[in-house]
């Protein structure tokens, strides 16, 4: 078995392994380094970068636990956003439909750049939003929504929803009409029959959305460093911070690493919240 | 009141410019076992679907248990329904599937117990209660569809080409197994099929269907002998069609000029005015048919162009006289006749119907 896959995969394996798994493995290394004088990097093998950083309840309150909870809460948004998104598209055909989808994948093919630029078009200070709400006489001072944490959290919502939307739609429509019927039939509502019966089967598409959204945002970089204030501490812009602006590459790596082991264990307890709930009984065990 | 548990009465569903179902109307009385019989596409599912309150009718009505349900939604219907494809609910063991409906009435914990163990030792199924649809077989799922309708104790049960997807062994022995049941519980049955075997020896009644329309009502015994129309002679059973024009023949019997200008006789069941085209239609498994020349009335001669050999029965197709082919089956009493051999085949008057031409009436 092993043989016969190796060959066609080495090219790919050979990538992963100098792109990829050697760069991690340096990362591990140099978070154990010491930083000299505050400028020259010194082999060690000490653990002050992490007990630095989890020592630290400053740090653990502003940058890992701010993290999980915007992570959370823009996650949550997306969902909250997309599920009737999907919903919609999926009892759509033909051109609507291509139209639509056009639509939800726009933002993932326009560079985060541009995506970003364009929001602070609509929403700075004397943006159009502001300048549309006010003529409309909604409120009289333009309200801040640019350079805070609101601003974060709407971006990273605008860029995760697509994920959520795709993923839901794939499992919205693996659900045989007839089974809504079916419930309809032994007496449930239209209501009933989407929460007793669509919702759970959509589950392995909204986790399956959840997990990708959730670690693209609890490692956002770009959408913080572009929107964030002073006090966006989020722990991708602070390992970039710390990297690139102090020069602390061991402090920066022991941060990623902490930052790649809380990902991976946030994630381990969804598939293990998920696979209690549900997704157990939908999967074939083998 | 009526007695009628179903009444269908001018059904009418259009999808665009296509009409799927036409006109249709037949009633099922209570207690009654009824089929809809017919092709793909002739409207037999989209009838059954508009009873359930799946498809909102164009027009007409729809009464259950004299309830005008015309436009009343799914839910408030009480009505079984058995799916094609069991429609089990994949993430429900098999007695939260069974229990659902139940729950939803919010019943007690006990009675629904209980009544899920009924349903399920009636579907031959017990122990399986903690398994998931796809722990099942086919024929397994197929149960706990039933069981699942049953359930609720519904009056009026419908079932959607129920067995369709299961292997022809086990088809047959559910088949037997659904008309003991029906039979057992005295539950109103509304099925839908488009295999004439299942509707002939489950049903009380049949209703044929073809492109949207009903084209006979009738027990299966007066279907297969006396056809309303040459489709249903066609689909049910396998019929030979002799055209030719009507005859009077004296007094009570009709008969037929085909075009080799021989007369046949049949005795007259349908009005049919002397002259008018018509088809003469014979059971393959109605005549006699014999390598030794035969006078007298109704006996067509012709050769053996076709001789298939399958034990208990014999098949030939034979080319009359007239030019026309004729298929007959004959029971394995008499000596094969080889292919190429000279036959004289007889058919009794009873045994030949006579129906108008398509069109024409």
């Amino acid at each position: 078995m092993i043989r016969r896959v190796l060959p066609p995969l080495a090219p790919a394996l050979i990538a992963l392994l100098v792109f990829v798994a050697f760069p991690m493995l340096w990362v591990v290394r140099t978070s154990f380094n010491e930083l000299e004088a505050g400028a020259y990097i010194v082999d060690a093998l000490t653990l002050d970068n992490y007990t630095r950083f989890l020592g630290d309840s400053w740090y653990l309150i502003n940058t890992l636990w701010f993290s999980i909870r915007i992570a959370l809460i823009a996650t949550a948004i997306s969902v909250v956003c997309a599920y009737p998104v999907a919903l919609y598209i999926a009892r759509t055909a033909g051109l609507q439909r291509n139209i639509l989808l056009a639509l939800i994948m726009a933002p993932l093919l326009i560079g985060l750049v541009t995506l970003v630029y364009g929001w602070i078009v609509i929403f700075r200070g004397g943006g159009l939003l502001n300048s549309l709400m006010i003529a409309l006489h909604v409120y009289d001072q333009p309200v801040r929504y640019m350079w805070d944490i609101k601003g974060v959290v709407i971006l990273l919502v605008y860029i995760g929803a697509p994920y959520v939307v795709l993923s839901l739609l794939d499992s919205i429509e693996r659900i045989s009409p007839f089974l809504v019927e079916a419930a309809r039939n032994v007496g449930a509502s239209r209501w009933t029959a989407f929460w007793k019966i669509v919702f759970p089967l959509t589950m392995p598409g909204l986790y399956a959305g959840i997990v990708i959204v959730f670690a693209l945002n609890f490692s956002a970089f770009a959408v913080p460093l572009m929107i964030g204030d002073s006090n966006t501490q989020m722990i991708g812009l602070v390992v970039y911070r710390e990297a690139l602006l102090n020069n602390d590459l061991p402090f920066a790596s022991a941060l990623s690493v902490i930052m790649v082991a809380v990902n991976a264990m946030i994630l381990m307890g969804m598939a293990v919240f998920f696979g209690r709930l549900i997704l157990n009984r939908l999967e074939v065990k083998r | 009141m009526s007695d009628d548990a179903i009444q269908v009465s001018g059904v009418v569903k259009r999808y665009g410019a296509t009409t799927a179902v036409d006109n249709v109307s037949f009633n099922v009385a209570q207690g009654e076992f009824v089929s809809l019989l017919g092709p793909s596409g002739c409207g037999k599912t989209t009838t059954l679907r508009m009873i359930a309150g799946f498809v909102e009718p164009t027009a007409g009505a729809l009464r259950v248990n004299d309830r005008d349900v015309t436009h009343l939604p799914p839910e408030k219907r009480e009505l079984g329904f058995v799916f094609q494809n069991y429609a089990l609910w994949p993430h429900m063991t098999v007695a939260e599937n069974v229990g659902f409906g139940l729950k939803l009435r919010r019943k007690s914990r006990t009675f629904i117990r209980e009544k899920i163990a009924e349903s399920l030792s009636v579907t031959g199924l017990s122990g399986y209660e903690d398994r998931l649809p796809r722990q099942l077989s086919g024929g397994q799922q197929q149960r706990v569809a039933l069981a699942r309708a049953l359930a609720l104790e519904p009056q009026v049960l419908l079932m959607d080409e129920p067995l369709s997807n299961l292997d022809r062994a086990l088809r047959v022995t559910m088949r037997r197994e659904l008309k003991e049941l029906q039979a057992r519980m005295k539950m109103t049955t509304l099925y839908v099929t488009h295999d004439q075997e299942e509707a002939l020896s489950l049903s009380n009644r049949v209703v044929i269907m073809n492109k949207g329309r009903v084209e006979q009502v009738a027990a299966p015994y007066e279907l297969y002998e006396n056809p309303a129309t040459s489709f249903v002679a066609d689909f049910v059973g396998i019929t030979n069609f002799l055209e030719g024009s009507a005859v009077g023949v004296d007094g009570g019997s009709m008969g037929v000029r085909l075009r080799s200008g021989q007369v046949l006789r049949a005795v007259a069941k349908t009005a049919v005015t002397p002259g008018a085209e018509v088809r003469a239609l014979i059971r393959p498994e109605r005549v006699t048919l014999t390598t030794k020349p035969v006078d007298g009335e109704n006996v067509l001669s012709g050769q053996v162009i076709l001789s298939e050999y399958f034990g208990a029965v014999l098949r030939y197709s034979v080319r009359l006289d007239g030019g026309e082919i004729l298929r007959a089956e004959v029971h394995n009493f008499d000596n094969f006749v080889e292919t190429g051999a000279k036959v004289w085949i007889c058919v009794l008057p009873e045994h030949l119907r006579i129906i108008p031409q398509e069109g024409q009436g």
